[in-house]
């Protein structure tokens, strides 16, 4: 029988054989994350009234919602998560200015081929960037997984998103997942293991292919993968994961799929999501010249050191419109200290950013509310209604190429006009 | 006369005043930040309704917030820079700075003027020879916004003579804190304070400003450090220098004369709940902070920031530590990038804030539970003031906040190194 990725990395973490989608299998997760929601997930513990945890290695707590705190309840919620780790001896515990969790997880060698992840974010796909099924589940889940150990899952079908580059200058992995966004709509993948192969995919760092697998949640995928490869090891080999301290899992030549998707990025032109779905996506040309009052390069998505060199070479030399807000918000301490030993923060600071400490930021309603009628282009994964503040305002979607350009010129802005 | 009274002569239109005298003056300069310039804005749209005077002697700084949380904040904003707009006024929108620092380093606050703000910190430009009162927010919106005019009390004078060489590791902001403690909080009500004697005019200008903040403390109208060269040479390199309008005292004795011998100071820790409450470093080393910060009017300069990083150096924020650094302008954020200071401060634990006045009032994040404490460089120390009202401040100076984010505690800076030495410990 040959097997998809997805059917290999549950039949690992259930020890099942022959599993085909649509089962339901007891897995057990190689690690479980919980980000600031994590005060939920202790009191729900002892609500339970359980002190005894399945095993503490496996806990992962990352404070980057509402960091730092912004109100004495959220402090509180904090210091709680503090103690408990303290208590419990969870040692991946990263506090307020660590990042946000998905890239710090990856980048301190906690997520690795193979593995089953879940985390208290809907943006857990992120982890096929490295190889890992990696799937967001609720706070009670993660609070269940810690004291029995397991979770059940039903296997999920595959489609397979066949990629062929060079993309053209100016446009960037964003562009192609909102344009894949865009066809296959919001509920295109509802419950399937995405899988992105072919030429691009392979061209691409790991940073680059996070940014696939963390959009590939907005399709309504489970999960989310990239076969690992040579990128994949020398990114592990960085984070201190030696070579034999995981198992690559490769879907078999053959493996059945839901759907095979083609797609050349070979002619894309830069893409933007337009108020107020994800999978509302345009050409950028078409909504260019819309008026901004804020432009935000944060999140999971779009605000790891790669795009936050894009958004520099973007604005060296300019400075931000008049009347626009640049927030720049880096993914992890690592990224700002990269950004800030090589010139990139510099020139984000002279161009006039506000640049924020690393975590999650305004993606997460930390910062960069709107006021009715206001209009952010933003770098993050999501713009629906009212996420950032009001109701009565707008939120589009691009690459940290056009987000730039657009900070610039204080309107939507192709990059491709700027870079030219 | 005296500066004080030779600036409140010149713009009430006369030869002379005297203490104790009415004068109705031009305004220079009106300060407001993003939360008292919304509430001026209200009463002046919705009672005064009025053109603004003089537009382009009215400047708005967004400090407390630099990427709000909420709507309401996001609102509020809004509101904020549509009024500007639509009144022609200057405004420095989120991540330009601290008001002050702001006003100051754009070249808005000049010698001999009139400054008035609705900050209660104001009076610090006295540094720079100015004067400088904080005034209520309806007062800017009946009269200085629609007339360019306000109302004075020419205050008397008490000049205060600092003299002595302090210990080493003791730093201005050290014996500021002291002198309200010493003075006590409320003791010089509506004085115009005159910051003299050999310590003070031995300062550098970013080190003389730590004593006209203390002001609002003491209870004063007023404070300022007669010019010299020091200010001469500060003004100079300002936008727009040069000027042509430095007042200077006649020279004649004040009538009230406060001398202190600060020879041998310690540093200095302003405890809860007030900034009287002023004790030696040792009467509260041990004391666990969970937080500390580097920033609000009396910290975030540059040379606060350098001195944190020579007390980071091979050393990490302790763990139970969250350590703000808080640059009081983007000027200064982007000059400790240039020099290199931002990637050790980072990468020893401390969490960059944009330029702003950081956690104060926790307006847009930074608050603490109950029953943390924060070491900071901050102007006040209320309870409630950074979140829960069972949270503590204490106040110090930058090398003690450096210092106490090392060991989680409050920690006298000497113990941490020898090698401290700032301008005035000679």
């Amino acid at each position: 029988m040959t097997k998809t990725f997805a059917q290999k990395a549950l039949e690992r973490a259930s020890g099942e054989t022959g599993l085909v989608p649509g089962q339901i299998v007891d897995a057990y997760p190689d690690l479980y994350m919980s980000h600031t929601a994590s005060w939920r997930c202790i009191r729900t513990l002892e609500r339970m009234g359980v002190d005894t945890l399945y095993d503490v290695d496996r806990i992962a707590m990352v404070m980057d919602h509402i960091s730092p705190a912004n109100s004495a309840k959220t402090a509180g919620d904090h210091r709680l998560c503090r103690e408990f780790a303290e208590r419990m001896g969870v040692s991946k515990f990263y506090d307020v200015n660590a990042g946000i969790a998905h890239v710090v997880l990856m980048e301190n060698g906690h997520i690795r081929p193979g593995q089953l992840i879940i985390g208290t974010d809907s943006h857990s796909t992120i982890y096929g960037a490295l190889g890992a099924f990696g799937t967001g589940v609720g706070f009670s889940e993660i609070t269940a997984a810690w004291v029995t150990g397991k979770l059940w899952l039903r296997v999920p079908e595959s489609i397979k998103i066949v990629i062929e580059g060079p993309l053209p200058p100016g446009t960037h992995p964003k562009d192609i997942m909102l344009r894949l966004i865009g066809d296959l709509t919001a509920d295109g993948a509802t419950y399937c293991s995405v899988e992105f192969h072919g030429s691009y995919v392979e061209s691409l760092s790991v940073s680059e292919r996070m940014t696939l697998c963390n959009l590939a949640m907005e399709m309504g995928a489970k999960n989310a993968f990239v076969p690992p490869d040579d990128v994949t090891r020398r990114y592990l080999a960085d984070a201190g994961v030696e070579p034999d301290g995981y198992e690559e899992l490769l879907p078999d030549a053959g493996a059945e799929y839901r759907q095979v998707v083609d797609l050349d990025g070979r002619a894309l032109a830069p893409q933007i999501a337009v108020p107020h779905t994800v999978d509302n996506v345009v050409p950028v040309d078409e909504v260019a010249g819309t008026r901004l009052n804020q432009v935000f390069i944060g999140s999971c998505a779009n605000a790891k050191y790669d795009d936050l060199v894009i958004a520099a070479e973007v604005l060296a030399g300019n400075k931000v419109a008049p009347g626009v807000r640049l927030i720049v918000t880096p993914a992890s301490s690592t990224v700002m200290s990269k950004a800030a030993s090589d010139g990139v923060l510099s020139t984000l600071i002279e161009a006039g950013a506000t640049i924020t400490n690393p975590g999650c930021g305004a993606c997460a309603g930390n910062g960069g509310a709107m006021a009715d009628g206001e209009v952010t282009l933003s770098t993050a994964n999501r713009n629906f209604q009212g996420r950032m503040g009001s109701y009565q305002s707008q939120i589009y979607l691009s690459s940290p190429a056009t987000a730039a350009a657009s900070a610039i010129r204080g309107s939507i802005t192709n990059p491709q006009d700027v870079l030219r | 006369m005296n500066l004080v009274e030779k600036i409140l002569a010149r713009a009430g239109g006369r030869a002379s005043v005297e203490p104790g005298d009415i004068v109705v003056a031009d305004v220079d300069r009106l300060i407001m930040h993003d939360l008292s310039g919304y509430l001026t804005a209200k009463v002046f749209e919705d009672e005064v309704k009025l053109p603004i005077r003089h537009p382009e002697r009215v400047v708005m700084v967004f400090d407390h917030h630099f990427a709000p949380a909420t709507e309401r904040q996001a609102a509020v904003l809004k509101s904020n820079r549509e009024w500007a707009r639509r009144h022609g006024i200057h405004l420095f929108d989120c991540g330009s700075g601290n008001i002050h620092n702001v006003a100051v380093r754009r070249g808005l606050i000049r010698p001999g003027m009139i400054v008035v703000g609705s900050d209660s910190h104001t009076p610090v430009h006295g540094v720079l020879g100015a004067l400088a009162v904080a005034l209520g927010n309806d007062s800017h919106a009946g009269t200085v916004l629609p007339y360019g005019k306000a109302w004075f009390k020419v205050p008397h004078t008490v000049r205060i003579e600092l003299d002595g060489v302090v210990a080493p590791g003791t730093s201005p902001r050290d014996v500021a804190l002291w002198l309200v403690g010493q003075m006590g909080e409320g003791s010089m009500i509506y004085a115009a304070l005159e910051f003299a004697g050999p310590y003070v005019k031995a300062l550098p200008f970013w080190d003389r400003w730590l004593f006209p903040l203390a002001t609002v403390d003491l209870g004063a109208k007023c404070g300022y450090v007669e010019p010299d060269e020091v200010t001469e040479a500060f003004a100079a390199g300002l936008p727009g220098a040069p000027y042509d309008r430095m007042e200077r005292s006649d020279g004649g004795e004040a009538a009230t004369v406060r001398r202190y011998d600060v020879g041998g100071l310690g540093p200095q820790v302003a405890c809860p709940p007030t900034v009287g409450n002023v004790k030696p470093v040792e009467a509260v080393a041990g004391i666990p902070v969970q937080w500390a910060e580097l920033g609000g009017h009396g910290g975030g300069r540059l040379e606060d920031i350098r001195l944190a990083a020579a007390v980071l150096r091979d050393r990490k924020v302790h763990p139970d530590v969250r350590f703000n650094i808080v640059p009081a302008s983007r000027e200064v954020f982007a000059e400790a990038e240039r020099s290199g200071l931002v990637l050790p401060l980072h990468e020893a634990g401390a969490t960059w804030f944009p330029p702003s006045t950081g956690s104060n009032q926790a307006a847009n994040m930074g608050a603490m539970a109950a029953g943390e404490a924060m070491i900071s460089t901050h102007a006040r120390n209320f309870p409630g003031r950074n979140g829960s009202s069972e949270a503590q401040m204490y106040l110090a100076s930058a090398a003690s906040v450096a210092a106490s984010a090392v060991t989680g505690h409050i920690t006298d800076p000497r113990e941490i190194t020898a090698d401290l030495d700032r301008p005035g410990s000679r």
